[in-house]
């Protein structure tokens, strides 16, 4: 009778071990994402650490692909407009990175202040990448004057397709309870118009600037995984940088990305 | 037969009505009997395990339904709720016009369409997290349809941006549409709003009102739900003078303090309606100000509903047959060119298309909804007004598959020969077999020339070695083309068809759309319909009528002294 019970057991086992396993593998989409802490609990931090860095690019530089503006051309052709899905800097420094702490679970508060916006300028989304903190409203600007509409392509989190006319020059947008990220925004009536955003627990997560660089400052003294997303890169979900920050202590890491 | 039709439905809507009520507002829980119906009936194009990737998902577009994310496009609810059961449930049971999704009020009995609603819940976890009922659109403030409520709903149309993708006058031809894919990355085409036959949710003036509201989830059309509105809050004079002032290049101290204030009050009332919708619980203060808010804003939405309920038939038009026959009208001199007036004055034949699906190529996503036609004919000549919708105008695009040109073309059949009499053997509807077919081949490169072919079979197809007997004049203008034919009724070409009045002709139609991506037989067309001259009334008709009422009177007259004599006799 037991050595059924153990038979059943392990077979049973099993299955669930290959159910994961196929799971894993069948959904390589997910290798993509950012990846979230379970719980993140907010509270003061003292002579906390800095992580900083500069991101660059490896490989040969694809030629800059300018985008086919075909309406509103008064307002969204006024300069040549290249696809920003990688763009490379002096030194091959590598932009539009977000670099973030994976597995931090205790750890500063949001900088309330900070505006979280993005700006709809020329047909174009600036910037390409931003960060948006669950709970807070993701404020979008229509310096054109021309009708937009807001679509943001969320599986997580409910999907936003909200109309933006043209007299409509600053229009907040509800905020979501999940983290999920990276999400693309778009607009439809300007096809070309693309970029990121992702909703995280946590304010330890950076962008890089044109020079490649990123900072996270008052991060708790610990032991971390650092990760990485770009557009085109993918990224290092798989095997992120082990790091480990002192009190009031600064650490380098730099990352060189390739094309995905 | 039609009333007894109408009886039929009546009937079947009323035990609809009662079924419905006894499930109330809320499906079943799911269950064995919801997924066997469902793998039977629904699984082959939405998918077993609902992702919307049946076995015959690969050829449809708008593509079924991914069940997975619970988007979906026709709902009573606001943007970025989930639908209701009923919802659901009407959905199945009346079908989506112009996709592949069919009503299955016959098909399904009332009592299995509910299990489905039941089941297709299960493949989104979101139904079974909500804690609260999804928030349906208030309908009690419609605003009836008047001139004036269609010309304030005008203005929002272009105010609002909806010519980006529905065109200045609603064809679905705006700049913006021929790039719009929906969340999956498929094309979705924008409404043509003159053909509320084809709407998915209906053309009820209220459903026009839900979609422009709520959005369609998961496609390009946004929701204009409330706050979207620019001066949200204010009332409908104070936005007009907010956006008066934004367009100044300057403004006096005096307007900008104005300004300043509507945008404070504007801004208020965007903030408390973010709250509500993010689930604060409102004071009854900004409870007033957002149900004032909103009564602005719907009262606009009924507004441009009336105005794009104004923009189509009040039904889709009947198929050119039985009384609806083309003719065409006999007149004196020369035959009208394309714009004169004396197209207005006749009515225009209506001839659905389909998509081509008999032959590979096949097309099973049309967006050429139907041809209409006119015509006139004289002594000598006959003419015709082709008018089609198509979103695009292409002439030269290069399909990326196949390396093929995509371009916009129409043609015209004729049988080579007119079938004599009513049984006789047509053609093959399909540019012909056996029996050849004569057909005016004209395609948007060379928008005055019509090249007539002759076929005997959909690839077997000759240009005809005399042509030039044609004249041809064609417009695309607001996502419309016009096309107008002339020809002589009698050619010297014996390949020709030759036209009596009198006679009646078969006539079938091909259309393709470049930028749908018809090629050959991908394409759109008519089985056969018929047309005729329709012949000039005899003026004997002036002669006969009089003398027989003359020769009536004067027998009646004969008779009466017929009669008095033989009376007087007796």
């Amino acid at each position: 009778m037991k050595s059924y019970l153990l038979a059943t057991l392990t077979v049973l086992l099993a299955c669930c071990y290959i159910g994961t396993v196929f799971a894993a593998d069948s959904d390589a989409g997910e290798m993509e994402m950012l990846v979230f802490p379970e719980a993140y609990k907010a509270m003061k931090v003292g002579n906390g650490g800095t992580i900083s860095g500069v991101v660059k690019f490896e490989g040969d530089v694809p030629e800059k692909k300018a985008l086919e503006i075909t309406k509103d051309k008064q307002v969204c052709g006024a300069d040549e407009k290249f696809d920003e899905s990688l763009v490379v800097g002096e030194g091959n420094a590598l932009k539009n990175t977000i670099v973030y702490l994976i597995d931090i679970s205790t750890g500063k508060d949001f900088d309330k202040d900070a505006k979280v916006e993005i700006d709809q300028k020329g047909c174009k989304f600036t910037p390409h990448v931003q960060i948006v903190p669950v709970g807070e409203r993701l404020t979008m600007l229509n310096s054109d004057k021309i009708m937009h509409n807001v679509h943001i392509f969320s599986k997580i989190n409910k999907s936003v397709n909200k109309a933006q006319p043209k007299a409509r020059r600053k229009m907040p947008l509800k905020a979501v309870k999940k983290a999920e990220g990276p999400v693309e925004v778009k607009c439809d009536v300007h096809g070309w118009m693309s970029a990121w955003i992702s909703y995280v627990p946590h304010p330890y997560f950076a962008v890089t600037n044109e020079k490649g660089e990123f900072t996270l400052e008052d991060v708790p003294a610990g032991e971390y995984k650092l990760g990485y997303w770009h557009e085109a890169c993918g990224t290092n979900s798989k095997a992120p940088v082990a790091v480990t920050v002192e009190a009031g202590g600064t650490i380098t890491q730099n990352f060189t990305l390739k094309l995905k | 037969m039609r009333i007894r039709t109408v009886a039929l439905l009546l009937i079947l809507f009323g035990m609809f009505g009662v079924l419905s009520l006894t499930y109330a507002q809320n499906a079943p829980e799911a269950s064995e009997k919801g997924k066997q119906v469902y793998e039977n009936s629904c699984a082959h194009c939405h998918g077993t395990e609902g992702r919307g990737d049946g076995s015959a998902a690969e050829n449809l577009l708008p593509k079924p339904r991914d069940f997975t994310r619970g988007l979906y496009k026709i709902r009573s609810t606001g943007t970025g709720e989930l639908p209701t059961d009923q919802d659901l449930f009407d959905i199945i049971t009346e079908g989506m016009p112009g996709s592949s999704m069919p009503p299955w009020d016959t098909a399904l009995s009332a009592n299995d369409r509910w299990e489905v609603v039941a089941y297709i819940k299960t493949f989104y976890d979101g139904f079974k997290e909500a804690e609260t009922p999804p928030k349906q659109i208030n309908l009690s403030g419609k605003v009836p349809y008047s001139e004036q409520s269609v010309e304030t709903g005008k203005a929002l149309y272009t105010e609002l941006g909806c010519v980006e993708c529905h065109g200045n006058i609603g064809r679905g031809d705006g700049t913006s549409a021929p790039d719009l894919t929906d969340e999956w990355g498929f094309q979705s085409w924008p409404a043509n709003l003159t053909q509320g036959w084809n709407f998915r949710g209906g053309a009820d003036t209220e459903d026009i009102f839900k979609r422009f509201v709520g959005g369609l989830a998961g496609s390009a059309m946004p929701a204009f739900e409330g706050d979207s509105f620019p001066g949200f809050g204010l009332t409908a004079e104070e936005s007009s003078r907010m956006i008066e002032l934004d367009n100044k290049d300057e403004m006096t101290e005096a307007e900008e303090e104005e300004s300043a204030q509507l945008y404070e009050k504007y801004d208020a009332a965007v903030d408390i309606a973010l709250n509500l919708a993010e689930g604060t619980e409102l004071s009854a203060e900004e409870k007033q100000i957002y149900d004032d808010a909103m009564k602005v804003v719907y009262e606009k939405s009924w507004h441009l509903a009336n105005y794009v309920k104004s923009l189509m038939p009040e039904k889709r038009p009947e198929p050119a047959i039985g009384n609806n026959v083309l003719r065409s009208q006999y007149i004196h001199g020369e035959l009208p060119e394309m714009d004169n007036a004396a197209w207005e004055t006749l009515e225009a034949r209506y001839f659905p298309l389909v998509g081509q699906i008999v032959i590979e190529p096949r097309q099973f996503n049309p967006t050429i909804d139907a041809v209409n036609v006119k015509s006139y004919y004289n002594d000598t000549e006959v003419a015709f007004l082709f008018v089609w919708d198509d979103r695009t105008h292409t002439t030269d695009e290069t399909d990326e598959e196949t390396g093929k040109t995509l371009e916009d073309a129409l043609a015209v059949q004729f049988p080579a020969k007119v079938p004599q009499g009513p049984t006789a053997p047509k053609p093959y509807f399909l540019w012909g077999g056996r029996l050849p077919v004569y057909l005016w081949h004209w395609k948007a490169s060379a928008p005055e020339q019509v090249t007539e072919l002759t076929a005997k079979g959909v690839n077997n197809a000759e240009v005809q070695e005399a042509q030039g007997e044609l004249k041809a004049q064609a417009t695309y203008t607001e996502g419309q083309y016009k096309l107008w034919v002339k020809r002589a009724l009698k050619t010297e070409d014996k390949k020709d068809l030759q036209l009596d009045p009198g006679v009646f002709v078969p006539i079938a139609f091909s259309a393709w759309d470049g930028a749908n991506g018809d090629v050959d037989t991908k394409r759109v067309m008519t089985s056969w319909y018929t047309f005729v001259l329709e012949p000039v009334p005899s003026s004997k008709r002036f002669i006969y009528p009089p003398v027989i009422a003359l020769l009536s009177v004067g027998f009646l007259f004969g008779l009466r002294a017929f009669v008095q004599r033989r009376n007087s006799e007796e």
